[in-house]
């Protein structure tokens, strides 16, 4: 059993529309691949699937790219969400 | 007697300087117009700037609080004096950047804009000012920077940035600022610097949030290589819809100017392979490692797929301005113009008209007869709203007589919301959940309103 933990998500831009809010914080299991990651924090906003593909994914202020790449998370990491701004 | 013929006479007075204010604000247009005659299909030529040896007495003095800096020093100085910078976008970011740029000696600016300067501009794009309501923003930056700094060549563009120039441009420059306020730009911009070799600086701005980053500089990651796919373009919020405050726009300008400034004089810059984001609403800075250099990107990768500038409209399913999008979601028969509408309302027909803007906008202006209930609630159904829709449809059709139409009138700011709203209550009437009526929206939305039915009604 993967022990869990609680993990601050930061949301910005469109993301943070979609979410209703500019943060929360969840509880994932330690050890989570991070495409799991975020189809955790999708399933909490499905709106956000439609930013999906035009976000920077950083975990504790790290870039990470959705895919198969497994993470060890500590209580409090940092997740933020980011879709690019093109507004001037 | 006397306090009265000093009334007279005071009035006179302001008069004829009105008079003499306005005749100098055509000589000024004019003159303007006159700096624009070679109108140029292709760019304006600029020859490579002089490599400079020593600085003169003025330009110690004057740039002399930045001289006695160690990591800048006179070295530092005089790269700076030979340095070009291309200014992709004379708006909220690339004034301040512009200003600073100037301000700090370098040698050549470029500046592009394709747009006019409006009175809607003024709060956050500061080299403008009022007198030059609807000339070129190009040509208002150029005239501002060299009352600033006359040793500076300021190059105006006042023309978009094309597919079919950007390249010979970027080429002119050394380094590259992208201040747009489009995705297309973005990729435009990106993909020229990419092919030219040349390291971009590139800012953004929307309501209270920042972004910069420096792109493609010592083997560091495009644009591409971080977004390579454009957004969706109903994702994306413009300026005009989302908001913002000119002092981000000047804060990221001026975070943009200092990045030029260090990649100009050689010292590098901080934010290559990372992003920098500010978050004004709490004064939070966050910096963000990103991605290193993409080894399949389309465009910096080692078989990169763009070999020359595209079709970057398409690319990004949106057009190369901040300007509003007008959809099109219904037919012409369930859409009125505001002309249609003011005769309705002027016969007195019983009718409902309802305000969907948020609430915030509703704070700005409002047509006093208007029902208001945002958007959003009616997206996501919101009980109290409905039921509040529910009795004025039901209330209306109380006080309409025998035979007359039951129709609600949705209006907006601009004619979209309304059209996603009329096909929410197109949805509700069918669903019975509201009574049957007859719903249309007013094609252009209160700005149409103000532009042709009520010059006092205001514009936003």
């Amino acid at each position: 059993m993967v022990p869990w933990c609680q993990v601050e998500v930061l949301y910005f831009a469109k993301s943070a529309e979609i979410a209703g809010v500019r943060s929360e914080t969840i509880s994932v299991p330690q050890e989570i691949k991070a495409l799991q990651l975020w189809k955790e924090i999708e399933s909490r906003h499905p709106g956000l699937a439609d930013v999906k593909n035009q976000v920077i994914f950083a975990v504790r202020q790290e870039y990470v790219e959705l895919g198969d790449q497994l993470l060890l998370l500590q209580p409090g990491d940092e997740i933020a969400i980011i879709p690019p701004i093109s507004g001037g | 007697m006397a306090a009265r013929q000093e009334v007279l006479a005071l009035q006179a007075e302001v008069a004829r300087r009105e008079e003499e204010l306005s005749s100098l604000k055509q000589r000024l247009a004019a003159a303007l117009l006159e700096e624009q005659e070679p109108t140029p299909e292709r760019p304006v030529q600029v020859s490579p700037l002089p490599s400079k040896a020593a600085l003169s007495r003025d330009e110690i003095l004057r740039y002399s609080r930045q001289l006695v800096l160690p990591e800048l020093g006179v070295h530092g100085q005089l790269r700076l004096a030979t340095a070009s910078v291309l200014i992709v976008g004379c708006g909220g970011l690339g004034c301040p950047l512009a200003q600073y740029l100037a301000a700090a000696g370098v040698g050549r600016l470029g500046l592009v804009d394709y747009d006019v300067v409006e009175m809607s501009n003024l709060a956050r794009q500061v080299l403008h000012g009022e007198a030059l309501a609807g000339q070129a923003k190009a040509f208002s930056a150029a005239a501002s920077l060299r009352r600033l700094n006359s040793a500076v060549e300021c190059v105006p563009y006042a023309q978009a940035l094309t597919p079919a120039t950007a390249l010979d441009l970027v080429r002119r420059y050394d380094v590259v600022a992208d201040c747009s306020d489009n995705v297309p730009t973005r990729y435009l911009v990106n993909d020229a610097c990419v092919l030219a070799g040349r390291p971009l600086v590139s800012a953004s701005a929307l309501r209270f949030e920042g972004q910069i980053t420096v792109y493609h500089y010592d083997g560091g990651p495009c644009y591409r290589c971080v977004f390579p796919q454009p957004p969706p373009a109903e994702t994306v919020t413009n300026c005009a819809d989302g908001g913002v405050l000119g002092v981000v726009t000047g804060v990221l300008g001026c975070l943009q100017a200092l990045e030029v400034l260090k990649i100009a004089a050689g010292m590098g810059p901080s934010y290559s392979g990372s992003l920098l984001l500010f978050d004004a609403l709490r004064g939070h800075f966050r910096c963000i490692q990103l991605r290193s250099r993409k080894p399949d990107c389309a465009a910096c990768g080692e078989r990169p797929t763009v070999t020359d500038l595209q079709d970057y409209e398409a690319f990004c399913g949106s057009s190369a301005t901040d300007k509003c999008r007008s959809l099109q979601l219904l037919s012409p028969a369930e859409r009125v113009s505001v002309t249609y509408y003011k005769r309705l309302l002027d016969s007195g027909a019983p009718h409902l008209l309802l305000d969907v803007r948020p609430q915030v906008e509703v704070d700005i202006c409002r047509l006093p007869h208007a029902l208001h209930i945002p958007l959003k609630q009616l997206e996501r159904r919101d009980p109290e709203s409905l039921k509040l829709l529910g009795e004025a449809i039901r209330e209306g059709k109380r006080d309409a007589q025998e035979g007359a139409a039951d129709s609600i009138y949705v209006i907006c700011k601009l004619g979209n919301d309304s059209q996603k709203a009329v096909k929410i209550l197109q949805c509700l009437t069918a669903a019975q959940v509201l009574d049957p009526v007859t719903v249309r929206d007013v094609v252009g939305g209160l700005m149409a309103w103000a532009a042709k039915i009520d010059g006092t009604f205001p514009q936003y």
